[in-house]
């Protein structure tokens, strides 16, 4: 069997790739991508640990969190194309009529 | 006397999602309807019947006769004391938003869905307070995250309110995905999610796993990796202190809450921050004792990072919410001021016992007068933004003079908020400090302090404005709106109440906090 190690950096690279992402794109949309890598990072250590550990809590839980992404990002859309109407534009950076 | 089923015990939220699915069946029967009082009659009712079910069931006592309280699905949730203290938090605070709401959105489309979306969330909050497991949790916080984001993004041809519904969005998806990773990385050391598992593997040191319901060593014990551990509990205090908008996750806090519509400001600032922090009291009581990470080899010492955090939050939202300009950022900064004196609940305990249930039950208390005191300030503000009245500090002069009874009430939220005998907020300030004395936690009961009294200085700015500065150009007050006065006055009137009526507060708090 693979050494549990081995998934634990797989995730792990995979969930920095996706933090990287979000915090140097501007585009709404490959944010929303990132996030999405994020949460298959979770994914992994949850199904690869759920072999590992031979129960099968893992393997239902990542089950959840997809259809818990696929959610998220139906709003996310709907929030970016109300974003597009009113700044025509998904740049997030342009958005800012308040300040702190 | 007749025992109701075991799944009543769920009443308080399950009231909240049969409104919202009548809600919906209302709007499917008739989808363009302007009857904005059935609606807003439907929600109220529901969310009232949750405060009152959470009410009847906390003085009768359910789940008190068994140490883990009522336990449901396989013990994936637990109705004990705490889960239905805090909904009766949600049950009291969704009331009040509906009932303002019902003039908030008169003249918008898309009603229905407003308060469908309210009161979903509110169920998420809901089950939240009773969920043992960190699947039940996270699932939960998504049923309350993932409304909110719509909601506060409503005005859809709003430029702020879409602004501030992108920055929550994306500030919320990463968190979540923070949390997730947390989660996943918890699993991986202990093997379990439920939190009585997880709390095994930390005490004995070795891998869990759910047989039948029931928590047992792993075959061939594998040793839990505690820096694995060490790791994920960090990650879920950076998802809980999003969700209660504490440092370092704070800064979607004041825009999402100066764009949303003002009730759902209210909503988000009182209840949400209430759901985030009864995941994290659960959380950290039950699945990550104190002691025994310490015994354990130190995976980490979350009293030591939420005494961080505490002070940190307190600062920066104090400080920042004096230098503000406009009335309902300046409510938003404190907001964040106050999540980081709720944090002492967590940062103020020595060990188990009795040092815990003292420090949690002072944070727990505190919610519920926030829930009502903060509530009303941000109702207040729906009440200005209703008649027109602008945004700064300067705008708000001379209103005490038209509007008296509401200005009155908006003081007494104030002061209240600052810690002045007015209303419940003095006895529960005051209860935060006792919690930080008993474990001499010097650097939190100043910081308390402090910024008390700078809190009351930027508090104060609004009651001069509204009471004694003369008022600067024409304004008329053409309607005074029943439904946004009934939850101001309202709630005025419970923070008042709270004043004679804290100690029965702190009693059922610390009783709940025992049982945990």
């Amino acid at each position: 069997m693979i050494p549990a190690e081995t998934y634990l950096l797989l995730s792990a690279a995979i969930f920095c790739i996706g933090l990287f992402g979000i915090l140097t794109r501007r585009n709404a949309l490959i944010f929303l991508m990132s996030v999405e890598l994020m949460l298959n990072a979770a994914n992994i250590n949850l199904v690869a640990f759920s072999l590992q550990h031979g129960n099968l809590t893992g393997q239902v839980f990542s089950l959840f969190t997809m259809a818990l992404a696929a959610a998220e990002v139906a709003i996310g859309i709907g929030i970016v194309l109300v974003l597009y109407r009113n700044f025509t534009d998904v740049d997030v950076t342009k958005a800012t009529t308040m300040r702190w | 006397m007749v025992a109701l089923p075991d799944w009543m015990a769920l009443a308080p939220a399950l009231s909240l999602a049969l409104a919202s699915l009548v809600l919906l069946l209302a709007d499917s029967v008739d989808p363009d309807t302007t009857n904005t009082g059935l609606l807003a009659g439907i929600s109220v009712l529901g969310s009232l019947l949750s405060f009152g079910f959470a009410g009847w069931f906390i003085t009768a006592g359910t789940g008190m006769a068994d140490s883990t309280g009522v336990a449901l699905f396989n013990n994936q949730l637990v109705v004990d004391q705490m889960a239905l203290f805090f909904m009766a938090i949600v049950g009291s605070v969704t009331t009040l938003v509906v009932l303002a709401s019902y003039d908030y959105v008169a003249e918008h489309s898309y009603q229905a869905e407003f308060f469908v979306l309210v009161l979903l969330s509110a169920t998420g909050m809901s089950l939240l307070s009773a969920a043992n497991s960190l699947a039940t949790a996270f699932v939960a916080l998504e049923l309350v995250s993932l409304p909110s984001y719509a909601l506060v993004a409503f005005l859809k041809e709003n430029k702020g309110s879409v602004e501030a519904g992108l920055k929550y969005f994306l500030i919320g998806a990463v968190s979540s995905a923070v949390l997730a990773y947390g989660i996943s990385l918890v699993y991986a050391a202990t093997g379990v999610l439920r939190f009585d598992g997880v709390a095994t593997a930390i005490s004995s040191g070795t891998v869990q796993t759910i047989v039948d319901g029931s928590v047992q060593a792993q075959a061939g014990d594998p040793a839990v990796p505690m820096a694995i551990l060490g790791v994920g509990i960090l990650m879920i205090i950076g998802g809980v202190a999003f969700k209660t908008a504490s440092v370092p996750f704070h800064f979607w806090a004041p825009e999402a809450y100066e764009g949303a519509p003002a009730p759902i400001s209210a909503f988000l600032s009182s209840a949400s921050k209430a759901a985030g922090f009864v995941l994290a009291f659960r959380a950290f009581a039950v699945a990550f004792p104190i002691g025994d990470l310490l015994a354990a080899g130190g995976a980490i010492n979350w009293v030591m990072a939420f005494q961080i955090l505490a002070i940190a939050t307190m600062f920066i939202g104090n400080f920042a919410a004096a230098t503000q300009e406009t009335v309902k950022r300046m409510l938003a900064y404190s907001s964040v001021g106050h999540a980081g004196y709720v944090l002492i609940g967590l940062a103020a305990v020595s060990g188990s016992g009795e040092g815990l249930s003292l420090s949690m039950s002072a944070g727990m208390s505190h919610l519920l007068v926030y829930g009502f005191m903060n509530t009303g300030a941000f109702l207040f503000i729906a009440l200005a933004e209703y008649w027109g009245v602008g945004r700064r500090f300067e705008d708000y002069n001379g209103l005490g003079r038209e509007a008296p009874v509401a200005c009155a009430a908006m003081t007494v939220f104030l002061f209240s908020l600052a810690g002045l005998p007015i209303g419940g907020g003095f006895f529960s300030k005051f209860y935060l400090f006792q919690a930080t004395l008993n474990v001499s936690a010097w650097s939190l009961a100043a910081a308390l302090i402090i910024n008390s009294a700078l809190s009351l200085f930027y508090y104060s700015r609004v009651v001069k404005a509204m009471w004694i500065e003369e008022p600067t150009g024409s304004r008329t007050i053409e309607s005074y709106p029943m439904g946004l006065y009934t939850a101001v006055v309202g709630a005025a009137l419970v923070t008042v109440l709270l004043l004679p009526g804290f100690n029965r507060v702190s009693e059922i708090a610390f009783q709940a906090a025992q049982l945990l």
